[in-house]
């Protein structure tokens, strides 16, 4: 009963958290330090690759939206600590948690060895949520674990998507395999999201003038990833 | 480059699709909605694979802002052109600006990227998450040729648009002219005297207003 009711009611991640008028869904991503899930939220936050590892304290909570043909639906991503020594109440964090990402680093063999810990903590405080195994930095050459070789999920009924965060390879596949259990839909998936017009707005000479100084400055710096080509 | 990654092929092998997931009952139900892009109005002049940089000003550097297709669409009515961009697999929308519209100024104007004739940078009023704010963009496409096209589409659009406003601007001083001569003209009659002189304010106004 008590499930019934949390569902109606849009879940608060966070006391002051604006609520929305469309379905939300609590998600729990963990897996080890420096598996890359930061990166991941931040990759489907606002496009950017963050390169810098800055270990996550506690937990870091995103709202994130996807437009499908059933309407818009939202993921508040609960981004949890890997390393131990930030873990903070670990899986305080897991309750109402209604699906989940575990994560790995496809170049660190240790990080696929801890995998069934994060599974079974996770598991002891969440019961039959949909859970994808995502093998993260397959864009690396040297891999450690191979494809082949992952082999969790098959005995724990995950799915598993080899991703990267860096190329983009699969990032949308666990949101959209997520979507669609929570919603019991084979069929969903992404649409686009209206593009509305956008107001029109006078900008002053002066300011125009400014514009053009600071954009010849920022033409001077060179893209992040200049070198490699990405698109696939 | 990784042509002979042993690892790659496996990738591709990888269960791709292969639903090995629980079977789990659904927490919610959802039905179908109609869905609107906000573009059925418009014609795309130019559909570009591309990828999108905005300028972080406070760490002085490009970041990605996302890959996809960018589009430069034109209102079949009001002739209007915006910038739209999306980001592939996800379909959200990276950018959506109005590359031109007859009030806005000089519109985008575009300057080659250094060092990569592949990429070029703008300043835009963006209105991608619904609130317009200032940013810098880079564009990096996958060939020159594709760049070029973008640039050039860019660059007819604001010369179009710099001759309608020019035109305007034009139509407005020699209606101002004409105002003022009324004004002078009527000054000699005493009643329409303080009206006229106003009204030429006006125009005078307008007309400044909208040179770029």
């Amino acid at each position: 009963m008590g499930w019934e009711t949390e569902i109606c009611e849009p879940f608060r991640a966070l006391p002051n958290q604006q609520t929305v008028d469309y379905p939300s869904f609590k998600l729990v991503l963990v897996g080890d330090g420096g598996t890359g899930k930061t990166t991941f939220v931040k990759r489907h936050l606002t496009g950017e690759f963050e390169k810098k590892y800055e270990p996550t304290i506690g937990v870091e909570v995103h709202p994130l939206d996807f437009f499908t043909n059933c309407g818009k639906i939202r993921f508040y991503c609960w981004d949890t600590a890997g390393q131990e020594k930030f873990g903070g109440l670990r899986d305080g964090y897991y309750i109402h948690g209604q699906c989940a990402i575990i994560m790995f680093d496809v170049t660190a063999r240790l990080t696929y060895k801890n995998v069934p810990t994060w599974h079974r903590d996770l598991c002891r405080v969440c019961e039959n949520i949909p859970i994808v195994l995502c093998g993260n930095k397959v864009d690396v050459k040297n891999r450690q674990v191979k494809a082949k070789q992952v082999t969790f999920h098959r005995k724990k009924n995950l799915q598993y998507y080899e991703i990267s965060a860096k190329s983009n390879y699969n990032f949308e596949k666990p949101f959209l395999y997520l979507a669609r259990k929570l919603a019991g839909d084979q069929n969903l998936h992404f649409v686009e999201s209206p593009a509305l017009a956008p107001p029109e707005v006078q900008i002053d000479l002066a300011a125009q003038q400014q514009h053009e100084a600071e954009l010849a400055a920022a033409a001077a710096q060179p893209l992040p990833d200049d070198d490699d080509d990405l698109f696939d | 480059m990784a042509s002979n990654d042993p690892d790659r092929e496996e990738e591709a092998v990888a269960g791709e699709d292969e639903d090995t997931g629980a079977q789990i009952a659904p927490i919610v139900t959802l039905s179908e909605v109609a869905v609107t892009t906000g573009e059925e109005e418009e014609d795309a002049l130019l559909d570009l694979k591309a990828k999108l940089y905005r300028f972080d000003k406070e760490g002085n550097q490009w970041k990605e802002r996302g890959t996809g297709s960018v589009k430069l669409l034109k209102h079949r009515e009001t002739g209007k052109v915006r910038l739209v961009m999306r980001q592939a697999k996800t379909l959200k929308i990276c950018a959506n600006h109005l590359g031109g519209a007859i009030v806005v100024i000089p519109s985008i104007k575009i300057q080659e990227h250094a060092g990569n004739d592949r990429s070029c940078v703008w300043h835009a009023l963006d209105f991608a998450d619904g609130e317009l704010k200032e940013e810098m963009f880079c564009i990096r496409f996958v060939s020159v040729e594709n760049c070029k096209k973008f640039m050039e589409t860019v660059e007819s659009i604001t010369e179009t648009l710099g001759k309608s406003e020019e035109k305007e601007s034009e139509d407005a001083s020699a209606a101002a002219g004409l105002l003022g001569k009324l004004s002078v003209a009527e000054s000699k009659t005493e009643k329409a005297s303080e009206e006229a002189p106003a009204a030429s304010v006006k125009a005078e106004e307008s007309s400044e207003v909208e040179k770029p």
